[in-house]
This record gives structure tokens, C-alpha cells and sequence, in this order.
């Protein structure tokens, strides 16, 4: 027995009036009547509000209700109601019209809580299906598929008897098909809308078909379990699917962050424990960066990403260079107390970056372009993770570039091969050491403003990278890009695939013990430089 | 190894010094009282716990400026536990032997209060704990102002079902003894309220976890069994903010599957958009967005002592304001400082908190909480959907835990016992 | 044999050393216990653990640079063994709570009662004996240590890859420990003892015979480790540090050596562990940290590696400084400290007992020069047994080829 939950019950109720209203004519409400009613009350005033909104059917309610739901309508102390999206112009909500003399200082929101959302979302559903615009006829049936309710039947019927356009066409379909199910129909009809529910084949149709499950006759079952195995089955190919994709995601996420470790550490042999630091101050340069266009140009918000990854490779690269000039450069030859000392230094620079911007995080914010999600072949791929892996390449791309073709990168595979080779032929080796430290930082500078995206921005934020940087770099093989690349997808990979069997934190466990049993095998790592120099 | 106690002092002389000279002397008269700050300044903790320093350093200002306390003015001795445990236990016993103070706020993580809380028995030092936490604990010498599991997860839990309709849960969090022990109650409780095993999910993820691809469309996966599902958080610190934008950006809205967490406020919210995260609630004892006079009071006072107003304030915070209300009321009650004294005089005292209730300090040293149900909005703030009628008394022992049932704590005569036995009637230790 | 051996390490260093750490074993408790409260020469109650403490690190750090110095294994992983021994510690120490525990359950500890464990975890059996942890302590670091280099050494894994891999362990480990299906409290780790040997832990009697013990353990590691350097192993050990191929093709089973080392310095961070706890009070995960283990690395260096004296120095120096300033200068005692490893490296690469030595040798050389001009014998050598030279490194030096190819 389906539970009569109150909600529902409430939906149920709006539903009648609209219908109320529409069939019979009866006088209902009008906007400017009932928007009154929204100042100074609660909640529930707000509900009764919105059902009364609802039946209105005017346009304007649409408007109202809209804005509601975007928490951009406000009261104020006079009881007046007004519509305000962003820093845009004030409107009255009654009549739409800009509103004279209201400053926008006596605007105070109104504040709303998730049921009352999920009312607005239904009201606006019911009041759109009959739109001219086709985007917002297939937003108003895809929110009448997820609240599936019988009394939106006929208002479907109605929609559809004049829809042509046909991704529309499908979903309100859909959206019939889920409500009829929850109806006492013909088997007939209820297979057919099973078959409807079963052919959109995601989560959301899984789950109707399975809530229907409990209280289907026995045929009814039968063909209820035919469609939950069918989308079963495509879900666990999309399945798979989506671990190689989060793996990639992660491998980007770790590459970004080892890549500047693999020239840093693979290629000058320096043990840099400030290597994570750097990412954390590309992380900060990313969040001044947004921070001078808050306050100067909010405009160039989308932008603030493209001018933070010149900017935080810059800083980060010259700060590398001031630590290879001030501190490496001293310890050349002795490898190991370059850890010391990079240690000490990852100290300072974190708590000086804790004394400046203090210990708490940072707020940066993700441009348009790098919020919500896209589908793809029923894997939802998130924009913020698909730039990551598309920067990830790039950058890893352009360093290969700068290594293998440019004069720079021959001079520093020169100075790592045989420095004093490289400095009787004129290298002048240490402005090439200070060079590939610098681009090393850079890089990792990069890799911070690319986490800014996903992670907290705090003083610890490098802190949780370190480590899995050297691992990467280790078990790609020190000294090899193509290494770290490959190192860092499959270390991504294989732990997005154990994770869903041992958890979180088993997979990283049995990562790092792989990791371990695998240098056994292969003690210079994945991609090991051949050679005699290898011996020493 | 002796010396650097006499450079110390030296110092303190000196701070003492200049503490004396800038404040109003009138009241200020006789021995200064000493208080103990024992937060991680550094290390993973920072982040949380920098704040409730300058709290404690906060309070103790307004209270110098209000005439000290018995006529004495307060002085504060500020330690750094860099979020290492060992290294809390021996700061501690520094603040206690050395310094001599006479009160001690600190302590974010349960270890820390695990780790300290030999030291504040073996030396009879007072210890004010301002963090939600686990409960099944109650010291003589420790004064829990923060939340336990009744003050907090269960009223949440009774939110999302009474008021949302829930029938599903995903019980997320860090793995270690706050959320274990946590969903462990919470599972009981569900249970018990009838929701079947296959309906509750329990994910836990390491400290600082950042890739919560997986988990996220987990949720969903479990989410779209065509019940009402909610997730249920108890994701600790940093994790919180790429849990949040994973969740934001796969889409997962509040109004389709809430996500109720016990560990993010005002604070962790301040470090992201949260935008997408709009109608998400947290359970807490406080809010920022609370509108009373006292709160509003707090707010300037805190933005004017701090210097910068997009401060925000937090539970925690509040949790420190009323323990260190409560140390003066006593402390004036028992006309000392002296930890028994204080110990006896406490129980019973009662200051406002900052939502418009009054603190009690109960027998089993928790105190008398609001629970307020809050949505997250688009300004990082809190907006209350719900609260409790009245105050809700700590619990100590959980009613929901087959080993702590019968048990209760009680640190007034006759029982004066944090563990009692309530049918054996004895005291659990002995 | 053994007698000689002991002989040849009591060199006069090593002979001061350990007077010198027996006589604190002695002194610090009598004057704690003895004197009265307030006389200048007592040492303070919370001194007398914090002592402890200081010295159990300088343990840990000994036994790091057996290998490190002597060796050239550079262990980031230490840390483990060292936490290892101090759980085996804390299990016992949990075992001797009884039904003092918060629920009074006569065998559980109380995290695993809340937890709703039914029973002990097989590996907690017989850990309430007092005999049997200590073997633990021992035991169960020396094990990991010799199946991890067991295969480590026998594949040549060597320079940074071993460094890495170790940090891999420690950082596993850390993960493991964090779970509370462990059977080891989680995060909260072991915490709340009660008695150790049947006396109350936090009295000041069990405080100054721990303290003494500890000191006592320092002197034995010391004199151990001293022997080992000075034997014929320890040539070895300082070739294969210098020169691991030649060694090898000189005929020594390069791996078998290295093992040996590898698991009597484990063993010893062991015991250090079993130590340490006690006298903080709490076991924690947090000891498996990676960071925790390369400030371990971090004290050897600052007190000179390649000498036995240095680490215990180093130890002592950089936790006195961190006890000093994280009270003193909450707020930028992290760079003081990161200032300190900074400066080290850069101007005392080998430790404060390089400058002491090179101090030393000044001296000396000065005397000698004035001798000389009556023409009067060169120059003695530098103090330190085994002189680190900037060759040392060769073992660890990173292969120079072309990155990208």
C-alpha cells in the first residue's frame, strides 16, 4: 500500500484547484491579490501562497513563483513584495513593473525551505507545460516524470495532443507513462507504460519501475522485472564506463599534481617536500586573482581562470627560482638534505600563508563553464572534472614540448645528463638549474590553480598531494614524463575501480601496497631508464 | 632543559606587564586569573580551531573590560597543539604545572580529549570541550558544551523523517569514532523506528578525502529506488568542500536527496559558493542567522574585536561562549577559582545562550541545548526550517547503545559518578 | 667475544655517552622523588615524562641513523616501527584497565564495548601478560622490518625508490590504523591507562622508573649500536653506504646486510615506541604519519648524521625547541623550526656535531700548526668515525638521462 504522504496529498490538493480553475472558470485569485499575502508571514503562509499562486494561472505568477524559488524575491518592512534578480533592477511582483523608490537596502529576502521549493518546482511545472517555449515545456514534463502524479494525466493529455516537438514529445510521454502506473489501469496500458519507463533506461526510470514493484499483480511483475533487468543491465556497462572515466579524472588530478614533482624531483633529482606548497600558492594566486575582479570587475568573473593560470605560473616559477637560487643551489651533490631543507621550508611558506590569509579556507569560485554536469552516453561527466583532465593533457603536452623542442629544454636535458659536458660546451648551468626548478614550480603552480576548482583552499592543500605526487612520480619511473603520465592514470584507475568493492579507504591502502610489491618487481619503476647510469 | 621555564616566566612577566598597563585598573585589582587556551594553531586542525582561540582571547577581553572576574583580571596563556595529540597531553600538563592556570579551553577532535583528559584528572584542572561530539564520556574535570549525539543527530534524524518524508538513508562519513559511533546510534534508532537494513547505506571515507566521485554517484544510484532518500553526514573538516561541489556539480538538489550533516557550519561554508548547495540542512545548536538581540550583540562585538566583518560566527563558538559564562558564574559563586570549588558550584548555573534559551549546566557536565534544523542559503548562511519546542538535555550515555543504556553521569552527591550503573546502582569502575 | 666486542665500542666517546645517560637514569629520579617541592635542584614532576620523552625520540633517531648514516637506507618510514612498538605497548597498557573502564566490562577495552564488539580480536590474546608485549614490541616491528626489506634489498630497490616505498608503508599503515575495524580504537587510538607492572602509571615513582628505564634503553641502543659500528658490519655497512656496487662485487651479499641493519634499527625504534607511550599517554595513528617520520630523519641531520651521538642531540635539541615554542610562540613557532632545518642544511651540513667537530679540529689544528713549527707530527683527522663526504650520496643519486625520452 502506498503510504498517503502528506506531501503528496498537498500536491494532490494544488492539482484539483488548478484544474478547478481551468475547467470550470470559477473566479479564482488574481496575482496582485494574493502576492500581498507573501509579506511578513511563515512557511505555511508561504505554502498557501504559492497553491494560491498556482491556480491563478497568469503569467505573472510563473514570474512571481520563479522568482521565489531563486531566492530573488523580497519584502519589505511595508509589506511591499519585489522582484530583484542579482543586482538587476527592482520590480514590483504584482505587476512586473520597475518599482520607483524602493532602495535596495530595505529589500530583505525571503527565505524558503525544500518543501516549499518542491511545491514551486511543481506549481511552475503545471503552469509552463503549455508554454510557447519548447525548453520550458521539457522542463515542466521532466518535473512532472519526478513527481509522477495521476492528477497531471489529463493536463498531459492535453499538452500532448499538441506537441510536436519530439524530445519534448518523449519525455512527456514519459511523464504520462509515470503517472499512469500509480493509477489502477488495463494491464495493457500498464505494460505499455512500463515499456515507455524501461526504454528511457536510466536511475530515475529504475527507480519508478522498482517502487511500482511492491504492489504490481503478477503479470504486471513480470513485465516490471523484464524492464528493471534491461536497464540493469545497460547501467552496469554505463557502470563501467563511469569508474574509467572517474579514473581518469582522479589519474588528471594526480598527474597535474606530480607533473611538476616529475621535473623538480625526476629530472633535477632535487627531494622537494615544498613541492606541494607550491600548488597551494598557485591555489592562493588563483583566489587574489578572483578576489581583485570581485571587488574591481565582477564582470570577468568567467574569465578570472584564464588570468590566474598565467599568474600563478609566474609567481609560483619565480618563487621557484628564488629557492633554487637561495637554497638548492647549495646543495647540489647532496640529494638527500635537499629534503631538509625543501621541509623546512614547506613550514614557513605554510604558516606564512596561514599568518597571511589566515588558517580557514578560502572562498574561489567556479566559473560558469566549470559548475553542473553534461551527459554523455548516460554517464554524467562533470564540467569542473572534464576541464581538469583537458588542462591535465595540455599541460602535460606544452612540457614535453618545452623539453624536447625548445632550446631550453635541450639545455637542461643537457645539464642533467652531464653538467660539466653541458657547461664546457657554454650552458650556463646554473641559470638552467634555476630555470627547470623555476618551470618545475610553475607547473605545480598551475596544478593549483586546477585544484582551487575541487578541493579546499587552505594551507593544508598541498599537504594532501605530497605524497601521492611521489608515489606517482616513483612508480611512473623518476626521470620520465611519459612515466608519470601513465603512473598517474593507472594508479587513478585502478583505485576508482576498488573503490566501489573495499571503500575509500581500503582502496588506498591496497593502492600503496601494490605500489610497494610492484617497485619490488621493478625497482626503478614503470618506465625504468636503461643503461649503465642506472647502476649509479 | 630547566632554563627556558625562567625565560618563560620572564615573558609572561613582561606580557603580564603590558597587559596591566593598557587596561582599566579600577577593577582590576590582585592576582590575575590564568586561562588556558589549548588549540591547534597549525596543522590539519587549524583551520577549525584558529577561531575559538580568538574567542577565548574575545571573551576574555570583554570580561577584563567588565572588571575581571572576583574583582581579577583575567590572563590568558595561548599554547599550540599543531594537531598532535601527545602533544596536547604534554601542553596540557604545561598549562596545569607550569603556568598554573586555572581554567583551560580547548580541544576540537575527540583524540585531543582523549589525550588531555588523564592530565585534567590526575591534576585536578578544569577542561571546557566546545565540539559536538560522541558522547558515552562524562569526567569530572571536563565540561562538554558542544553537542551530543541527542542534542544533534537525532532530532535531524526525526527532521527528515517527520517533516521530508524520508524512507531511505546514506549514513557518509570519516572513519573514525565521532561517525562511527554516530551512525551507530543512528542506525539503532532507525531501526527501531522501523526502516528496513537494506535501506540504510553506511559509507565511510579517510580524513581529507577529496575525490568523492564514486561516493556521490553512489548516493544517487541509492537514491533513485524510488523511496525519499536523505544522506545523513558526518564528514569531518576539509573533506566537506569537494564532498559539497562533487555534489553540486552532479546535480544532486536538496530538494531531491537532502544531505543533513552534523560538521559544517558557517566556517566550512565560507570556503565555496554554495550556490548549488541551496536547501541542504546542517543540525546545530546555533546559527549565525539566528535573530536575537543577544546574538546580534555577539556578532558586532566579535566583527569589532576581530576586525574584519565577514567573520562569520559558528556553534563551536557559541559552545565557547556559554562554557566560558558558565566558568565565571561559578567561579563568582565559589568565590574561587579552585577546580573543586568550581566543580561543585557549576552544576545548576545557568547563562543565555545566544539563541534566545538559557544554558543549564546539568549533573553529567552537558548542558541544556536548542536543536535548530538549518537550510544552507546562497549567502553561506543558515536559514532555520526547524527547531525543538524547548531545550534538550545532553545525554551523556546513548539510550541507543546496548552498553551504555542503564548507564547515567551525575557529578553532584549523593552519586557523584560519571558512569553510573542505574541498575546495579553502582559506579561503573568500581 | 661479546666482551671484546663491548670493548672495542667503549671507545672514550662512547664511554661518556653512556655515563653520562646512566647518571641521568640515576639523578633525575632522586632529585624528582627526593627533594622537596620547590628546592632549585628538584626536577619538576611533568619534566620527569617530558624527559622521557625527549629520549625515547632520541632512541627513535639513533636507530634511523644506524641506517641512514651507516647505511645510506634512507627510511622514511621509521616512524612505523616505532608506533608499532608503541601499539603493542598500548595493548597491554589497555589489557591492565580491567574493569576500570568506563563499562566496567571485565576484557573489552571500552571502544570496542560502545562499538558493539562481541570479543577480543584473536591478535590482542595474550597481550595482558607483561612478558609477552614486551616480546611484542620487539617482535612485531623486527618482523615487518625484515619481510619489507627482505624483498626490498633482495631486488636492489635502493636510493629514493626505497625511501618512497617505506614512506608507502607508513602512510598504509596510517590508513589501516585510522579504520576502527582495526581493533585498535581508531583515530582515538589507545588512551586512559591505568597501570603498568601493577603501579599506577601517572605515579611519580612509575614516572621516574620509566623515565630511568628509558634512559637505561638509550644507553643499551647506544652501546649496541656502537658495537655494530665498530665490528667488522659495520665496515661493511659504511661501504655499502659509500659504494654498494664495489661492495658487492668484492663478494658481500650486499642485501643481507642491509636486512640485518634494517631490522636491529626497526627493533630498536620498537622498543623506543613501547617506551614513549607510557609516559605520553596515547597511542595515536598519528604516529604513522609520513611527516612524523621525516622529522625523525630531520633530528638526525640536525645533529649529525654518521655519528651515534649526533641523532640523540638532534632529537633532543629540536623537541626541546618545539616544546619551548609552541608555547611561547604559538603563532610562529613553525618558522623558527622550518628556519632551523633550513639553516642546518645550508650551514651545518654536518649537524651541530660537525661543528663542534670542525670547531674541535680547529683547535687542534691550531695547537698543531704551532707544534708543527717545531716540526712536530700532522694534523689529527676529524673526530667523527665514519666522515660523511659529499660521495655519500652516490648510493641515492638520481639518474641523469634525458627525461623525456
Amino acid at each position: 500500500m502506498r503510504t498517503a504522504h502528506p506531501f503528496r496529498l498537498f500536491l494532490v490538493t494544488i492539482l484539483v484547484a488548478i484544474l478547478a480553475g481551468l475547467s470550470s472558470g470559477a473566479r479564482a485569485q488574481t496575482v496582485s491579490e494574493i502576492v500581498p499575502t507573501m509579506a511578513d508571514t511563515n512557511l505555511r503562509g508561504l505554502a498557501a501562497a504559492v497553491e494560491a499562486l498556482a491556480a491563478t494561472g497568469e503569467p505573472q505568477a510563473v514570474a512571481v513563483l520563479e522568482a521565489l524559488g531563486a531566492g530573488n524575491l523580497y519584502e519589505t518592512a511595508d509589506g511591499g513584495i519585489y522582484i530583484r534578480a542579482g543586482s538587476g533592477p527592482i520590480r514590483d511582483a504584482a505587476t512586473g513593473e520597475t518599482a520607483e523608490g524602493v532602495a535596495p537596502g530595505d529589500l530583505k529576502l525571503i527565505r524558503i525551505n525544500n518543501s516549499l521549493r518542491r511545491d514551486i518546482r511543481a506549481a511552475i511545472g503545471n503552469l509552463t507545460l503549455l508554454s510557447d517555449d519548447a525548453n520550458v515545456r521539457l522542463r515542466a514534463a521532466r518535473e512532472m516524470f519526478g513527481t509522477a502524479d495521476p492528477a497531471n494525466i489529463e493536463l498531459l493529455d492535453e499538452a500532448l495532443a499538441e506537441e510536436t516537438n519530439p524530445s519534448v514529445r518523449t519525455v512527456m510521454e514519459q511523464a504520462r507513462a509515470a503517472a499512469i502506473l500509480k493509477t489502477d489501469v488495463s494491464e495493457e496500458e500498464f505494460a505499455a507504460a512500463v515499456a515507455v519507463i524501461a526504454a528511457r533506461g536510466d536511475r530515475q526510470a529504475l527507480g519508478i519501475l522498482n517502487s511500482n514493484l511492491a504492489n504490481a499483480s503478477e503479470i504486471e511483475r513480470v513485465n516490471i522485472e523484464a524492464g528493471i533487468a534491461r536497464i540493469n543491465q545497460a547501467l552496469a556497462l554505463q557502470g563501467i564506463g563511469q569508474n574509467v572515466w572517474y579514473g581518469i579524472s582522479l589519474g588528471s588530478v594526480l598527474l597535474l599534481a606530480a607533473i611538476g614533482l616529475a621535473i623538480t624531483f625526476g629530472v633535477m633529482g632535487v627531494i622537494n617536500m615544498a613541492h606541494g606548497e607550491m600548488v597551494m600558492i598557485g591555489a592562493y594566486v588563483t583566489f587574489v586573482v578572483q578576489e581583485i575582479i570581485r571587488t574591481t570587475n565582477p564582470g570577468l568573473f568567467d574569465y578570472s581562470l584564464a588570468i590566474a593560470v598565467p599568474a600563478a605560473f609566474l609567481i609560483t616559477g619565480l618563487i621557484g627560482v628564488g629557492i633554487e637560487r637561495g637554497i638548492i643551489r647549495w646543495l647540489y651533490g647532496r640529494p638527500l638534505e635537499t629534503l631538509l631543507a625543501t621541509w623546512g621550508l614547506s613550514l614557513v611558506i605554510q604558516q606564512g600563508v596561514r599568518t597571511i590569509f589566515g588558517a580557514t579556507n578560502r572562498d574561489v569560485g567556479n566559473p560558469s563553464y566549470m559548475s553542473g554536469a553534461f551527459e554523455f552516453f548516460g554517464i554524467a561527466l562533470t564540467w569542473n572534472r572534464f576541464w581538469i583532465v583537458i588542462f591535465a593533457l595540455v599541460v602535460f603536452a606544452l612540457l614535453l614540448l618545452v623539453l624536447n623542442k625548445t632550446p631550453l629544454g635541450l639545455q637542461m636535458r643537457a645539464v642533467t645528463q652531464n653538467r660539466r659536458m653541458a657547461s664546457a660546451m657554454g650552458i650556463r648551468t646554473p641559470w638552467i638549474d634555476a630555470m627547470t626548478f623555476g618551470l618545475g614550480s610553475g607547473v605545480a603552480g598551475l596544478a593549483g590553480v586546477a585544484l582551487s576548482q575541487i578541493d579546499n583552499v587552505s594551507p593544508n592543500l598541498g599537504q594532501g598531494y605530497i605524497i601521492d605526487s611521489f608515489m606517482v612520480v616513483v612508480f611512473g619511473g623518476v626521470g620520465n614524463l611519459w612515466g608519470t603520465l601513465v603512473g598517474a592514470m593507472t594508479l587513478g584507475i585502478a583505485n576508482k575501480f576498488l573503490e566501489p568493492y573495499a571503500g575509500a579507504v581500503l582502496a588506498k591502502i591496497v593502492i600503496l601496497v601494490l605500489i610497494i610489491l610492484f617497485i619490488q618487481r621493478r625497482p626503478r619503476g614503470l618506465f625504468a631508464l636503461k643503461g649503465r647510469a642506472v647502476e649509479q | 632543559m630547566t632554563d627556558w621555564t625562567k625565560y618563560r616566566n620572564l615573558t609572561l612577566a613582561g606580557l603580564m606587564g603590558a597587559s596591566l598597563l593598557s587596561m582599566p585598573v579600577a577593577a582590576q585589582e590582585g592576582e590575575p586569573i590564568k586561562v588556558g587556551i589549548l588549540h591547534s594553531l597549525s596543522g590539519t586542525m587549524a583551520i577549525s580551531e584558529t577561531t575559538l582561540k580568538d574567542t577565548i582571547l574575545f571573551m576574555i577581553e570583554q570580561q577584563n573590560a567588565a572588571g575581571g572576574v572576583l574583582g581579577r583580571p583575567l590572563e590568558v596563556v595561548t599554547v599550540d597543539i599543531a594537531s598532535d595529540w601527545p602533544l596536547a597531553a604534554e601542553l596540557a600538563r604545561r598549562l596545569i604545572e607550569v603556568d598554573e592556570v586555572d581554567v583551560v579551553f580547548g580541544c576540537w577532535t575527540s583524540v585531543c580529549r582523549k589525550s588531555v583528559l588523564p592530565v585534567f584528572e590526575e591534576l585536578n584542572g578544569l577542561l571546557f570541550y566546545p565540539v559536538q561530539y560522541e558522547g558515552e564520556e562524562s569526567q569530572r574535570n571536563v565540561f562538554y558544551t558542544g553537542a551530543s549525539p541527542n542534542q544533534q543527530a537525532i532530532p535531524a534524524v526525526d527532521y527528515l523523517m517527520n517533516e521530508e518524508g524520508v524512507e531511505r538513508w546514506v549514513l557518509a562519513g570519516t572513519d573514525y569514532v565521532y561517525p562511527q559511533t554516530t551512525n551507530l546510534i543512528l542506525e539503532q534508532y532507525l531501526k527501531d523506528a522501523g526502516v528496513a537494513a537494506e535501506d540504510i547505506m553506511i559509507n565511510y571515507t579517510p580524513f581529507g578525502h577529496s575525490d568523492w566521485q564514486t561516493i556521490v554517484s553512489d548516493i544517487v544510484a541509492f537514491g533513485s529506488e524510488g523511496k525519499k532518500t536523505a544522506v545523513v553526514s558526518t564528514i569531518n573538516g576539509d573533506a566537506n568542500v569537494p564532498f559539497y561541489r562533487e555534489l553540486g556539480n552532479q546535480g544532486v538538489a536538496a530538494e531531491d536527496i537532502p544531505v543533513v550533516a552534523f560538521s559544517v557550519g558557517e566556517e566550512e561554508l565560507s570556503g565555496f559558493d554554495t550556490t548549488p548547495l541551496v536547501g541542504h540542512l546542517a543540525a546545530w545548536n546555533y546559527f549565525m542567522s539566528v535573530d536575537t538581540p543577544e546574538n546580534a550583540e555577539f556578532i558586532a562585538a566579535w566583527h569589532d574585536f576581530i576586525g574584519d566583518d565577514s567573520r562569520v560566527t559558528n556553534d563551536p563558538m557559541e559552545a565557547h561562549y556559554i562554557g566560558f559564562n558558565l566558568w565565571v558564574k561559578a567561579v563568582e559563586a565559589a568565590g574561587t577559582t579552585d577546580a573543586d570549588a568550581v566543580i561543585d558550584s557549576i552544576v545548576g548555573q545557568e547563562t543565555p545562550n545566544l539563541t534566545g534559551g538559557i544554558a543549564t549546566m546539568l549533573p553529567n557536565h552537558h548542558i541544556t541545548k536548542p536543536v535548530l534544523i538549518g537550510e544552507i542559503q546562497e549567502d553561506g548562511q543558515f536559514f532555520v526550517v526547524w527547531e525543538t519546542d524547548g531545550l534538550v538535555e545532553g545525554d551523556a550515555w546513548s539510550d541507543f547503545l546496548p552498553g551504555s543504556m542503564d548507564l547515567i553521569a551525575d557529578w553532584t552527591d549523593p552519586i557523584n559518578c560519571g558512569n553510573y550503573n542505574t541498575v546495579t546502582e553502582t559506579c561503573g569502575g568500581s | 667475544m661479546i666482551t671484546a666486542a663491548i670493548l672495542r665500542a667503549l671507545d672514550k666517546k662512547a664511554i661518556w655517552v653512556i655515563s653520562i645517560l646512566l647518571l641521568a637514569a640515576i639523578l633525575v629520579p632522586l632529585s624528582n622523588l627526593m627533594l622537596p617541592v620547590g628546592h632549585p635542584l628538584r626536577v619538576p614532576n611533568y619534566l620527569v615524562p617530558l624527559m622521557g620523552k625527549y629520549l625515547s625520540y632520541a632512541m627513535l633517531a639513533l636507530a634511523l641513523d644506524l641506517i641512514w648514516g651507516y647505511c645510506g637506507i634512507l627510511s622514511l618510514g621509521h616512524g612505523a616501527f616505532f608506533a608499532l612498538g608503541g601499539y603493542a605497548m598500548g595493548v597491554y597498557l589497555m589489557r591492565q584497565i580491567g574493569t576500570r573502564g568506563v563499562y566496567a566490562h571485565p576484557e573489552l577495552p571500552d571502544f570496542m564495548v560502545f562499538l558493539g564488539w562481541p570479543e577480543l580480536p584473536w591478535y590482542w590474546l595474550g597481550m595482558d601478560q607483561f612478558w609477552f608485549a614486551a616480546i611484542m614490541v620487539m617482535l612485531v616491528p623486527g618482523i615487518l622490518a625484515f619481510v619489507f626489506g627482505w624483498f626490498a634489498f633482495r631486488s636492489r630497490v635502493t636510493g629514493v625508490y626505497l625511501s618512497i616505498i617505506t614512506q608507502a608503508m607508513t602512510f598504509a599503515l596510517m590508513l589501516a590504523f585510522f579504520r576502527n575495524d582495526m581493533g585498535f580504537g581508531g583515530n582515538n587510538g589507545l588512551t586512559d591507562f591505568r597501570d603498568i607492572l601493577g603501579t599506577p602509571i601517572a605515579a611519580p615513582t612509575t614516572r621516574a622508573i620509566l623515565f630511568a628505564a628509558t634512559a637505561i634503553a638509550l644507553a643499551l641502543s647506544f652501546l649496541v649500536c656502537s658495537m655494530i659500528v665498530k665490528s667488522k658490519l659495520g665496515k661493511v655497512m659504511v661501504a655499502v653506504r659509500d659504494a654498494e656496487s664495489r661492495t658487492r662485487f668484492i663478494g658481500y651479499r650486499v642485501e643481507n646486510v642491509k636486512l640485518l641493519a634494517f631490522t636491529v634499527s626497526a627493533v630498536i625504534a620498537g622498543i623506543a615506541g613501547a617506551l614513549y607511550v607510557p609516559q605520553v599517554g596515547i597511542i595515536n595513528p598519528g604516529e604513522f604519519a609520513p611527516a612524523n617520520s621525516i622529522e625523525v630523519v630531520i633530528w638526525a641531520a640536525v645533529g649529525g648524521r654518521g655519528t651515534l651521538i649526533g641523532p640523540i642531540i638532534g632529537a633532543i635539541i629540536v623537541n626541546v625547541g618545539k616544546s619551548y615554542f609552541t608555547a611561547a610562540l604559538p603563532d610562529f613557532w613553525l618558522f623558527a623550526l622550518g628556519g632551523l632545518f633550513i639553516f642546518v642544511t645550508l650551514f651545518l651540513p654536518k649537524g651541530v656535531v660537525g661543528l663542534f667537530t670542525s670547531v674541535w679540529n680547529a683547535i687542534q689544528a691550531r695547537r698543531a700548526s704551532s707544534s708543527a713549527q717545531k716540526g712536530v707530527g700532522p694534523a689529527p683527522g676529524p673526530e667523527t668515525d665514519f666522515p660523511i663526504t659529499t660521495e655519500s650520496d652516490a648510493g641515492n643519486a638520481q639518474p641523469k638521462t634525458n627525461p623525456a625520452e
